[in-house]
């Protein structure tokens, strides 16, 4: 039998309870995606009920349909070009008279709408009571009530959404906003016009399109363009003109006295459905708000919350990943211990498992991270964070929004860059997007940590720290530079609204955490294994290198030399004599390691760039660490282990010793260490640049501008660096 | 009265025969049903006063007659708040200078003899034969002084305090977006958090809201 099938909207406020209610209709069967071409988030679930596939779209939260923002524009887009079936407004009950604006918005679009009176009994005990029937009766629209955190109503509010569909019906025409004489008779106006120059297949609702071209709308103006073509001009002419002659007749413009004549409908309709008794409630949230952004509470408060964030990430989050290290090794040493020797076995075990095993070993950090994260934005602290860190943001010409994506750039960039989707400017965004990969992420630690402690052993701390401060000095000096050249403008009037603080629902913030761990895990477990599979064909291969020396033949021929010389020995000196046999086979077999790595086409790549780094003082060694870092900034700790011909642990003395004998100068390294700050975004981050901000040319930009910046940087820290 | 509107009468004949006006007869009519009048009135309502006098002028001439008027500055012309245009005669007889205000429209009327006998020896120093002057002078009167006292920019408000929304004065796409959002002219606010440079907090109703200082400097109140 086939089922009847449903496309049903979730529109509402911002802070409307949206999201929870959506959770409560989907559960885990949500697919978060990006709506197409821009980066704002698209959920959508497909559940069966009442014996119908529902497919349910959770619209990005608004509070008009006037194309002011990202958000607005696809909503409105989604409702007028994919003709849901029913789109349920969520209605905040305890803030009727501006959740009413959005939802006569949505009526006057002619598509089937039904409310959700959301959280009803918070307005209860605010000393609101709302006739739901009466508010029916007035708006021509099923009413339901519902309280979405404790999953009230929904089951209703389904039923009530399938039967509208289902029903045919349309909002009674007297039901439908009425504007003043002047502004309904240049609405039939232009409707004449519209109606006259459309034929049967126009798309829109030709009232509604009246009304959107006195309001000046520019996306509507664009499309009838589009749909009527010549004909169009003659149509947006007159509309021009109706609108010159409302706007002196208001002494206003026609948007605004549109809004106004709205708001009076609405005013009228509250009147009617709302008693408002006189028991007020002390405003909670109000005063938290007194202390979270006091002038001298707030920020004191704020630094406690980033730390214990930070304390939760890596201390606690060091438990779990001690775990999957040693998860990795044992089944890395068991896959090693089962498969016969060969190309699989090195393709396996140094390829695959070595390259993915390190990204992996994170996702315990990257969890935590995110459940911190979702914990500030659903109890509401986030958007108190981002006004306390705005007049130090406002050194970048950013708003304080753009701090929460810098900040956890210090743990990843990855997720750091994929937070900046929060910011409602595309330039913000943009801007927030190239700065983040400044932030020193916690993977190039263990670069630093060899280095500094190879060369300034004493003050390892102090260079480590310097590192992290000049990161975000060049972060700043980008942000105010790309602002000024690149990003400039759009500063825009900013407001936001602060949603009120709330006890966070376990289902919400875990359904949260595992939408973004989900997204590191498949979109960057694919780039790093690629990445790592390649780097590890690079090193691996070719396989038959014209050594300088025949090795096999110069350890057989040690291993024969002291095999003899340990035969015709004394017990004590056979002991003496089989450990310098070990270590010479060691040192040979350590040569020939070096020659391969330089032999092999990632050693030769080395060779060809090395004069680009020479001025900086980094050898062929080097810059192949470098590049290799390309891939994940930890890997440029193990390509040194392996060129400068160390095994096994990276951070031993053996790697310090063979560091400070390669002839490098503590210039040299801090010019490394410099540039590995600051240089190209990992191969990850560069995808993430990449999907976020929708074009190829930004991540570009970005791994040119960086790599400049890095050159120059550790060159200048190298050629000053001489001086000492 | 009857010998002002006389006065006015003949003035505008004499000033409408030198420029030549057409249907002369006609728009005197329209001028003496006008000149009947203390009050505001428009087209339409003057087609209405004539037709029981036996005139069936279109709306068409009545209107161009009243434009006419006020481009020799017989008559002024008022938009109401209806969007409907009226006209109100001036008094030419009268010596009735006006102080009108900008902010409210109120207008104040005000003669005084020692302006109008140096504006006579003024215009008689350039050999200048005065048919009738006016003197409108633009500024903000007491009233609105006083109360202007009162309005600040919600940027300089102080936290704590309670203040009302008097106007929203920045672009339209800004107001817009503040009345989307539920923040209206009449609306009261209570300042939580505004101190130094950056943005301030503040709560209108249940609501919070966090506004950049740009903004707030647009947004006019008037404390409680």
């Amino acid at each position: 039998m086939n089922k009847r099938r449903f496309k049903i909207a979730l529109a509402g406020n911002p802070n409307s309870g949206k999201t929870t209610i959506f959770n409560h209709l989907t559960g885990t069967r949500q697919k978060v995606g990006n709506w197409p071409g821009v980066t704002v988030e698209k959920k959508v679930g497909d559940i069966e009920k009442f014996g119908s596939l529902l497919k349910i779209i959770d619209l990005p939260g608004t509070y008009s349909l006037t194309p002011f923002s990202i958000e607005e524009i696809v909503a409105r887009d989604f409702i007028l070009e994919e003709n849901p079936d029913v789109v349920i407004d969520i209605i905040d009950a305890s803030n009727l008279e501006r959740s009413l604006y959005l939802a006569n918005q949505l009526r006057e679009l002619d598509c089937k709408v039904i409310f959700a009176l959301n959280m009803a009994d918070l307005a209860r005990s605010r000393g609101y009571k709302i006739d739901k029937e009466r508010l029916s009766e007035l708006l021509g629209v099923p009413v339901v009530f519902t309280v979405g955190n404790k999953g009230q109503g929904i089951e209703d509010l389904l039923k009530v959404a399938i039967e509208h569909a289902e029903s045919g019906q349309d909002i009674p025409e007297t039901r439908k906003v009425r504007y003043s004489k002047d502004i309904e008779h240049a609405i039939s106006d232009l409707r004449l016009v519209i109606e006259e120059k459309s034929g049967p297949e126009f798309p829109y609702n030709r009232r509604w399109t009246a009304v959107k071209l006195l309001e000046d709308d520019s996306i509507i103006k664009k499309r009838l363009e589009q749909i009527l073509g010549h004909d169009s001009r003659e149509l947006l002419e007159r509309a021009q003109q109706l609108r010159s002659r409302l706007a002196e007749l208001f002494k206003e413009e026609p948007e605004i006295v549109l809004t106004d004549e709205r708001y009076g409908f609405i005013a009228g309709i509250v009147k009617e459905v709302v008693t408002t008794s006189t028991r007020r409630r002390i405003d909670v949230s109000r005063n938290v708000d007194l202390v979270l952004t006091n002038r001298f509470l707030g920020f004191p408060i704020f630094i406690f919350f980033i730390w214990a964030m930070f304390q939760v990430t890596f201390t606690l989050g060091a438990y779990p990943m001690a775990w999957f290290e040693a998860g990795i090794a044992w089944f890395s040493s068991g896959l090693g211990a089962v498969l016969p020797a060969g190309v699989l076995r090195d393709f396996l075990l140094n390829g695959v498992i070595a390259g993915v095993g390190s990204v992996i070993v994170f996702l315990p950090n990257i969890l935590l991270l995110f459940f911190c994260i979702a914990l500030f934005e659903d109890t509401g602290y986030m958007a108190r964070a981002a006004f306390l860190m705005d007049r130090i943001m406002h050194l970048i010409g950013l708003h304080g929004k753009s701090f929460i994506p810098m900040l956890m750039g210090f743990g990843c960039n990855v997720p750091a860059i994929m937070a900046a989707r929060t910011l409602e400017s595309r330039k913000d965004r943009i801007l927030t997007v190239l700065i983040t990969p400044f932030m020193s992420c916690s993977a190039r630690l263990p670069v630093y940590i060899v280095l500094a402690g190879t060369f300034f052993a004493a003050n390892a701390g102090t260079v480590i720290f310097m590192l992290y401060v000049t990161g975000i000095f060049v972060a700043i000096l980008t942000g105010r530079l790309f602002r000024s050249f690149l990003l400039s403008g759009e500063d825009a009037h900013f407001v936001m609204e602060l949603p009120p603080y709330r006890i966070p629902m376990v289902k919400s913030l875990v359904i949260h955490m595992w939408d973004r761990a989900k997204m590191f895990l498949k979109k960057m477990g694919g780039v790093i294994l690629v990445g790592s599979v390649v780097i590890w064909v690079l090193s691996a291969y070719p396989k038959n290198i014209d050594y300088s020396v025949d090795y096999d033949a110069r350890i057989d021929q040690a291993r024969q030399y002291y095999t003899e010389k340990i035969a015709s020995a004394t017990p004590g000196k056979a002991e003496e004599l089989s450990e310098m046999r070990a270590q010479e086979i060691k040192e040979l077999v350590r040569s020939r390691q070096v020659e391969h790595a330089e032999k092999s086409y990632l050693g030769r790549i080395g060779r060809v760039v090395s004069p680009v780094f020479e001025p900086v003082g980094i050898d062929w060694r080097g810059s192949v660490a470098l590049l290799t870092g390309f891939v994940a900034k930890e890997v440029v700790v193990s390509t040194m282990g392996v060129l400068y011909a160390v095994e096994g642990d990276t951070e031993s003395d053996a790697l310090r010793r063979a560091l400070r004998n390669s002839g490098m100068t503590p210039a040299a390294a801090l010019a490394m260490m410099v540039f590995v700050l600051l240089y190209i975004p990992c191969l990850a981050a560069v995808t993430a640049i990449a999907r976020e901000t929708g074009s190829m040319k930004w991540p570009l930009l970005s791994v040119g501008y960086t790599t400049a910046v890095a050159w120059l940087a550790a060159f200048a820290v190298y050629q000053g660096g001489q001086f000492f | 009265m009857g010998n002002i509107h006389l006065h006015e009468r003949r003035q505008f004949e004499s000033l409408f025969r030198q420029e030549q006006i057409d249907f002369l007869d006609q728009r005197l009519a329209v001028l003496d049903a006008f000149l009947q009048t203390e009050q505001h009135m428009s087209a339409e309502e003057l087609q209405s006063v004539l037709k029981p006098q036996g005139y069936r002028f279109e709306l068409n001439f009545i209107e161009e007659t009243l434009e006419l008027m006020c481009r020799y500055g017989f008559a002024r012309k008022n938009l109401f708040k209806n969007g409907q245009f009226s006209y109100e005669h001036r008094h030419l007889g009268q010596h009735h200078d006006h102080m009108v205000c900008t902010k409210c429209g109120r207008i104040i009327e005000f003669e005084d003899e020692r302006l109008e006998d140096l504006q006579m020896e003024i215009t008689q120093g350039y050999g200048f034969h005065m048919l009738q002057h006016r003197m409108d002078i633009y500024g903000i009167c007491d009233r609105c002084i006083s109360e202007r006292v009162h309005r600040i920019p919600l940027a300089t408000a102080k936290a704590g305090e309670r203040v009302l929304i008097r106007e929203l004065s920045g672009g339209t796409s800004s107001r817009l977006r503040l009345m989307s959002m539920g923040l209206r002219v009449d609306d009261e606010l209570e300042i939580i958090t505004n101190y130094g440079k950056g943005q301030l907090v503040v709560a209108a109703g249940n609501q919070r809201y966090v506004l950049g200082r740009g903004l707030a400097q647009k947004i006019i109140v008037e404390p409680e």
